[in-house]
This record gives structure tokens, sequence and C-alpha cells, in this order.
């Protein structure tokens, strides 16, 4: 899919507006248009586009006066800004006016010429901020910082796969770790940091070093139970003040080598898809426990599944569920639950649902992280 | 984003947004703290006019009313779409918050 291009377009001539909007319209730009530096606040308050072009002398607030709006507001000041101006205009804002306005365009211009001057300034800063992103995390893997690992431990005699798409790109706050025991038992975890992008991806370390350390400390006492591990994470997370305003979704799931039988806990996580091969029946694997940091006692508790050659398991985000189609962004469990369920008995089940939900089709749908784990009993 | 209105022993905080996500989480759970700070004891949050809401703002409802409960207040909500409903019993949140389907 391309990258969308949404303009914001102020001008109080009405006639320059709609014929430059036609010409972006055609290039593929979804404009948003406004007769006057105030009704082009009131639509930044409701929608942030991609770049904004706006006059500079129109009638009430100028476009300097639109810019220094714009320039104070911080959700707004970084969005690439263009000036329509006449020469004169021109003059005026060289003479020392601080507008960080990216460039300037002269009224006359060519339509087509404001067309592709604005393409490129989007591509320019698109392959700009993709470079930054870039540098964080070469800097982040550097550091050994990761909160999905680079592949799925390999198992006798399950088959693990998983996903991971971050939202736009940016890191989230989705997490995924294996943790192997003694060669007897793998421990499973896919978690997910309420919110998005840095803040979450942040946070997301903190919560899977505690888990990390509370998987360990409990092998360590004995204490295999699931519902166990998550009862202490919850309470150190509960106390720890740098988390008291961060909350988490966990599945955690061990799964026995030598029979792949799992036992399974979950805290405020979807329901995991449970296939058995025999009955070939699909059901959702549900647990009751609350989401971590939330109440100091989370009311984990713990199902065992005994697993058989060809049941297969899946976990998943909250990403998975949530898509965006023409009325709006919708979290549809269900609608994912009924995509999986024609592909889930089949071979290479794990490819089959990549391709029938839409974790594929990444930026069309996808509004958050999308994670997914996948195993299956040779 | 968020409009008070006082009905008896409760506050209903009505959502004045289509799409509570990520861009209005901070804006909401500090006008929600507001509320929480004049002391009510029992706030509504009404989500008539939502129709999706994303983790992050579902962290700030929750991140509120952890900050209530050191207050001895409680925050509930109300007229949850089909969507939003199924998401809240899916994920336990209607374990965290009494959901109203109409107000009391």
């Amino acid at each position: 899919m391309t990258a969308s291009k949404k303009i914001l377009l102020v001008d109080d001539d009405r006639f320059m507006l709609e014929l430059t909007a036609r010409a972006l319209e055609k290039e593929g730009f979804f404009c948003h248009k406004a007769l006057s530096a105030l009704e082009g606040l009131e639509i930044l308050a409701q929608s942030l586009p991609d770049i904004i072009l706006s006059d500079y002398d129109m009638p009430g607030l100028n476009g300097f006066d639109f810019r220094q709006r714009v320039l104070s507001d911080p959700k707004l000041k970084n969005i690439p800004f263009v000036f329509l101006t006449s020469f004169t205009d021109e003059d005026l804002m060289i003479k020392g006016l601080d507008l960080q306005a990216v460039d300037y365009i002269t009224k006359n211009t060519p339509l087509a010429v404001i067309v592709s001057k604005l393409n490129n300034l989007l591509s320019t800063v698109r392959e700009e901020h993709q470079r930054s992103l870039q540098e964080l995390r070469k800097t982040a893997e550097a550091l050994n910082l990761r909160s999905v690992p680079v592949k799925a431990p390999v198992i006798g005699g399950v088959k693990i796969d998983f996903l991971h798409h971050p939202f736009q790109n940016y890191p989230g706050g989705d997490f995924i770790d294996f943790i192997v025991v003694d060669n007897s038992f793998t421990f499973c975890i896919l978690g997910d940091v309420m919110g998005k992008k840095w803040g979450a991806w942040f946070f997301s370390f903190n919560f899977l070093s505690y888990i990390r350390s509370a998987v360990r400390l409990c092998v360590f006492e004995g204490d295999l139970s699931t519902a166990s591990i998550l009862r202490k994470i919850n309470k150190v997370i509960y106390l720890d003040p740098v988390l008291s305003d961060v909350f988490s979704t966990v599945s955690l799931i061990r799964i026995e080598h030598a029979t792949g039988n799992i036992l399974y806990s979950g805290a405020g996580d979807l329901p995991l898809i449970r296939y058995r091969a025999d009955l070939d029946e699909t059901s959702r694997l549900t647990s009751s426990g609350l989401l971590l940091g939330l109440f100091p006692d989370g009311k984990y508790d713990e199902a065992g599944v005994t697993m058989s050659k060809g049941d297969k398991l899946i976990m998943i985000s909250d990403g998975m569920i949530d898509y965006e189609d023409e009325v709006g962004k919708k979290s549809d469990f269900q609608l994912f639950y009924n995509s999986v369920l024609p592909v889930i008995g089949q071979e290479n089940a794990f490819e089959r649902i990549k391709a029938a939900t839409f974790a594929e089709n990444t930026e069309k749908v996808q509004v958050d992280d999308c994670s997914m784990i996948f195993f299956e009993i040779k | 984003m968020i409009q008070v209105k006082e009905l008896g022993d409760y506050v209903v905080a009505s959502l004045k947004l289509k799409e509570a996500n990520l861009t209005e989480a901070e804006r909401f759970k500090k006008e929600l703290m507001e509320v929480i700070d004049q002391g009510h004891k029992k706030i509504i949050v009404d989500f008539e006019q939502v129709m999706y809401v994303d983790s992050s703002f579902l962290g700030a409802l929750v991140s509120s009313l952890k900050y209530a409960m050191t207050l001895g207040s409680d925050i509930a909500v109300v007229h949850l779409n089909k969507d939003i409903f199924n998401l809240f019993q899916l994920i336990r949140m209607d374990k965290v918050f009494h959901i109203y389907k109409t107000l009391p």
C-alpha cells in the first residue's frame, strides 16, 4: 500500500483552494480544506495531516499567526508546514520571522510544480524519519535491548512460530520471550504494555525483566505453576512506583517438552485459540487474571491442557484484532477467530492464518502492534 | 474532552470523542483526575459517542481508577457499544469496572 498523504490546505480564496485540492487529489493526496486559519485549527484539533500548505495573506488570522499557533502546540509543531506566498510576503518573512516553515512556494508557481514539490518534501521527511528510527533501533540492538527474540526455540515435539509487526515500524509495547528451563520445560510469554510507540516500548523491558526473573526464581524454588509466577510478578509490579501508572497484559504458558502438555495463565489477555486434531474442533481458552499491576490480588488461575499430535494453540496481542474499515476503527476478536477457523486444521496453519487474517497487511489495516505465537504438536 | 454533570450521588463524565486513542489518552487522564480530585465518590464515564478505544486509552482509564481508589472513589462506565463491551469482557475489564447499560 502507498503511504498516506494527508494534507491540510488553508486559503481564503475558495477558487484557489478547490483548484489546488483537485490537483493534489489526482496525485493521491487526501485533502482537508480550510477557508481560514481558524477553520484550519479546528480541523487540526480533529485530525493530524502529514503536511500543511497555507496561504500567507488572509483576513483575520494571517498565515503568520496561524504558523505561530501551530508551533505553540506540541502535537502540531512537527508537521511539515509550507507557505504559499506572493513575493512581497516572502520578503516579509525572510526578514527574521522565525516561523520554521519547511518551504515557501510562490503563488504563481504552476500547480504541477506545487504538487511535485509537496511530494518531494513528504518523501524527504519520511526518509529522514525512517533513518532516525533505524539509528535508534540499531542503538537498542547494540545495547541488547530486545523486546522480541530473533527466533523461536526449537523443542523436540513442539513446533513454535511467531510473528511480530510493530505499529508503523515503531518499536511498541508488545513483548515476546521464550525461557527454556533444564531442557524439560519452556515458558512462553506474550505481553502487551498498554500504550503505543516509544513509551510502551521502553516499559516493555521493565515488564520483561520482572517476568524473566519471576520465572527463574519460581523454578529455583521448584514452583512451576504459571499462576504463582503471575502472582509474584503482579505483587512486585503493583509496588513498583516506576510502573504504578503502567499496565500490561500477559499470556504465559509452560510447555512440557516430553508431552507437549501446556499450563496457561493470563493477565488481562485475549483468549487463546486451541485446536484439537482428533475432534477437528476449535475453542477458546480463557483465564480469569486481571491486568498486571492493577490490584494487589490479580485473581490469577491456571488451566492445564493435554496436547496430542496435530493439536495447535495460538496466543495473540490485541493488535491482531484491531482493524480499520470505511466506518472507522474496531476491535473484534470474533472476526479474527472466524478467519482462523477454516485454516487452523490445515497443513502449514501458521502461514495460512497469517494470510487469512490481516496480519500480513501491515499498514493498511493495522492500528497497533500485532503479535502472535503459534504452537503445534508434531 | 469530557463534559461533567452531577446527577444525584454520582458524576457523569461524558467523552466527547469518536475515537478514544493514544493522542487523547493523556488529556483524558488529566481531566478525569481533576474530577476525582474534586472529591466525587462515584464517577461514571459515558462512552455513548465513542466508537473505538485503544489500549493506551484503556491504560489511562485504568490508571485513573487506581488513583481514584487511593482516595476512596470508584469509576464505572456506561453506554459501551457492542465491540467495546465485548473487548471489556474479553480482557476482564468487566471485573475491574462496573458496566452500566444505562445511567442508574
